[in-house]
């Protein structure tokens, strides 16, 4: 019996929109599918999710490990006779999977569209501008600086972000179970995969997939090293939240307190690994494609917050007051920015790449 | 009405020669220059051709026959046009004759070649073999006189050809020409080349030895060919037992040919019946994007489709590697319909690679505007000067037959005006 296909158009579109532009030029020759080194030889991608979605199969899209699996190497694109860019429209899946499983939905949208772009900073901004009113710290403070006791109280900071990851976290727990509940229905899998979770992280800690990769390898380099950074600053962070609540001690700390150090060597980590991605970003654009807006928000964050955060250090050192705050009142912006909209930017796919991971190898789609 | 009425075809490969003997039946005068030692173009080289899977002897034979008795047809081999000037009715051409070192005493009896030391590679059989610097293509050559390479050959100081030949045939001395040619109007058939296989990376880039080009299949199958018509592929001279074509080798691919070559699916289907048709167990597969079966040809196809061992399978190749242990080729392709990735096991494999104009590899003296790819944009030639067959798109014999003879009629008005 024959399956009659229903075309989503509004769903051919928005994949269209979201970076996939190049979608209808492909011709189903399959090259991809045969080049791509991290695909499964069984119902290998890209080549299916490209007819999916030519003929607007969301349902089959959405919640398909696939799209995860894909790591965007991009041999894809660079091989593709049509220049359909496959890499670039399973990007642009993977978007409208984020913002499908987006809880809730409408910040979702509004972080996926460029339209709303100054709204979404603006929630940041207007939070701790109403903060320094009402401190009445609106303006360049006199003296030596110091963030947290002339500008930005550090209860205040927690306050804002201890909020801002709650909502990050329900925005994951529910995005999350929704998308494993889609995974799973119709499989036997039940409770957690504890072996598969562990291959998962083994195999990510050490970059294996990503190596796998040809025409962009060195995105491992890049990625890796912005993954260190921001694991190093995660570990610098809990440090320091050691020193101050544990031992009442305030910022800043000297530069040669080994918190300190290590903190300066995760954002110095972090820098390469950002600019490395841009860089490796502008110089495979010819055969890899150049990114979606989806890419570059993420991207422009992420480089914002290192330098912002480099810059707020030296100029503090260096003692240039009217610089120094504006730039860290920008920094304490972006970085609201990752944490609450982690769920529905680019920075989301930590997540869903690791659940469809985790999933793929307990189902053995992934043996690797 | 212009003075000259002589009409110059620049190739003397099928088409050439179809618009030179048309316009030399049609009363006028005809000069055919032609770059190789030899006419028939790639038709000499194939072992079949379209439509009616004649030999290419078939064909040619009548054309160098219908030229010879012709009164009003000269012809220069060797022969390359270096300028052109003038408008129609009043062409000047230039054209550079390299010398042959062999002059029409030569009977063809092959003395020379048995006495040159030298071995080069075989161009005629695209490389499959040796040949020696005194050759002749193959038996049925036209004109059927030898000719020395002197890429290869030692001139003088060797002379060994000179001391054999009984006809005082060759000359090592002699020089190359160049002469001027008053025409009233050009005819432009320089032809095809085959796409360069080194450039298709994942396609083993030429390294691979028993991956070779459907024009080297075509030399394989010919009976005046490397293996007098036997499959036997390259590494070691096995008979090939299980065959495997690539459709689309740069052919509707951005990054190499974006065109479709219009040959291949045909090439490819006619091929596979060469090693079916040799070998009774013999199987082969054909790895597509889409078979096309330009005009009437579908009914070919359906034949090679009901041979059952012959599999299509839909996706494109690509992956090609060597199994260095026994020389087979290992492919890989999504068998679309199947929904796998599959690696599969050939003892010779046929990249049907594309066609691409001449004017990619040498330039026309013309001032003429050309597609990205190369062909000839015919509206864009000089009132005087036409194109033909593969110049303007990839086309058959059939297809560039139909054109050499219409176009034989618009450079006899050029002649007429």
């Amino acid at each position: 019996m024959s399956e009659q296909i229903k075309p989503d158009l509004k769903f051919i579109n928005s994949v269209i929109n979201a970076g996939g532009e190049s979608l209808k030029k492909c011709f189903q020759c399959a090259t991809c599918s045969v080049v791509c080194k991290v695909t499964p030889d069984d119902k290998p991608f890209p080549r299916k999710e490209m007819v999916q979605a030519q003929w607007g199969l969301k349902d089959k899209l959405l919640s398909n490990p696939d799209i995860w699996l894909c790591h965007q190497c991009s041999d894809c694109t660079a091989y593709c006779p049509r220049g359909a860019k496959p890499g670039e429209v399973l990007g642009a899946i993977r978007k409208l999977s984020i913002e499908h499983y987006a809880f809730p939905s409408f910040v979702g949208k509004a972080v996926a569209d460029p339209k709303f772009l100054l709204l979404t900073f603006a929630v940041p901004v207007l939070i701790f501008g109403a903060v320094l009113m009402a401190l009445g710290n609106l303006k360049i403070p006199d003296g030596e600086i110091v963030y947290a006791e002339k500008f930005m109280p550090v209860p205040v900071i927690d306050a804002v972000f201890i909020m801002s990851a709650i909502f990050a976290m329900i925005g994951f727990g529910v995005g999350i179970t929704r998308y494993w509940k889609d995974l799973t229905s119709g499989t036997k899998v039940k409770g957690l995969p504890m072996a598969a979770i562990m291959a998962t992280v083994t195999e990510f800690l050490a970059h294996k997939k990503f190596k796998t990769c040809e025409e962009t390898v060195d995105r491992s380099r890049s990625h890796l090293f912005t993954f260190y950074g921001f694991v190093g600053l995660a570990i610098t962070t809990t440090w320091a939240i050691v020193y101050l609540y544990g031992m009442q001690w305030l910022s800043p700390y000297p530069l040669r307190d080994p918190m300190k150090i290590f903190g300066n060597l995760s954002a110095a980590s972090l820098l390469i690994g950002i600019t490395l991605v841009i860089i490796n970003r502008l110089k495979h654009a010819e055969k890899a494609g150049s990114g979606s807006y989806f890419d570059w928000l993420f991207i422009g964050v992420i480089f914002t917050i290192v330098t912002t955060g480099l810059l707020s250090e030296i100029l503090r050192l260096l003692h240039v007051p009217v610089l120094a705050y504006p730039v860290y009142f920008i920094h304490l912006v972006v970085v609201f920015f990752l944490f609450a909209y982690a769920p529905f930017s680019k920075m989301a796919h930590m997540v869903y790449r690791t659940t469809a991971l985790v999933y793929a190898k307990h189902t053995g789609r992934d043996k690797a | 009405m212009a003075e000259n009425k002589k009409v110059l075809v620049i190739g003397g490969g099928f088409s050439g020669l179809t618009a030179a003997v048309e316009t030399a039946e049609a009363g006028s005068e005809v000069i055919i220059v032609e770059k190789t030692p030899f006419f028939g173009g790639r038709v000499t080289q194939l072992n079949k051709y379209f439509p009616k899977l004649c030999p290419p002897n078939c064909g040619l034979e009548i054309n160098f026959k219908r030229i010879k008795n012709s009164g009003d047809v000269a012809y220069h081999t060797l022969a390359e046009v270096e300028k052109i000037t003038g408008q129609e009715g009043a062409f000047e051409v230039t054209v550079k004759i390299k010398p042959r070192y062999v002059n029409d005493k030569c009977v063809g009896c092959n003395a020379c070649a048995e006495a040159c030391p030298v071995e080069m590679p075989n161009e005629f059989n695209f490389g499959l073999d040796t040949t020696k610097a005194a050759y002749i293509t193959h038996n049925q050559a036209f004109p059927f006189i030898y000719a020395i390479d002197d890429r290869y050959c030692k001139g003088k100081a060797c002379g060994k050809c000179a001391e054999a030949c009984k006809y005082n045939a060759i000359d090592l001395d002699m020089k190359p020409e160049t002469i001027t040619l008053k025409v009233s109007s050009i005819i432009l058939a320089a032809g095809w080349d085959l796409y360069d296989v080194s450039k298709l990376d994942n396609l083993g880039g030429g390294k691979i030895k028993n991956v070779i080009t459907n024009m080297q299949m075509e030399r394989l199958a010919s009976p005046n060919g490397p293996t007098a018509g036997k499959v036997l592929r390259p590494s070691d001279g096995k008979e090939v037992k299980n065959i495997a074509f690539v459709q689309c080798a740069g052919s509707r691919d951005e990054n190499h040919l974006p065109y479709c070559s219009f040959i291949c699916c045909m090439a490819s289907l006619k091929q596979a019946t060469y090693v079916r048709e040799q070998y009774p167990d013999a199987k082969a597969e054909i790895f597509y994007i889409d078979i096309r079966t330009p005009g009437r040809y579908e009914q070919f196809y359906w034949k090679v489709k009901d041979d059952p061992n012959v599999t299509l399978t839909k996706g494109k190749v690509a992956g090609i590697t060597e199994d260095p242990a026994t020389g087979d080729v290992i492919l890989e392709a999504e068998d679309i319909f199947g929904g796998k990735k599959i690696r599969r096991s050939f003892d010779m494999v046929v990249l049907a690679a594309g066609m691409v104009p001449s004017t990619k590899n040498s330039k026309i003296p013309v001032e003429v505007s050309l597609t990205p790819d190369g062909f000839v944009l015919p509206a864009t030639l000089q009132k005087g000067i036409y194109a033909v067959g593969t110049l303007k798109s990839p086309v058959d014999v059939a297809k560039s037959v139909q054109d050499a003879t219409g176009v034989a009629i618009k450079s006899i008005q050029s002649a007429r005006r």
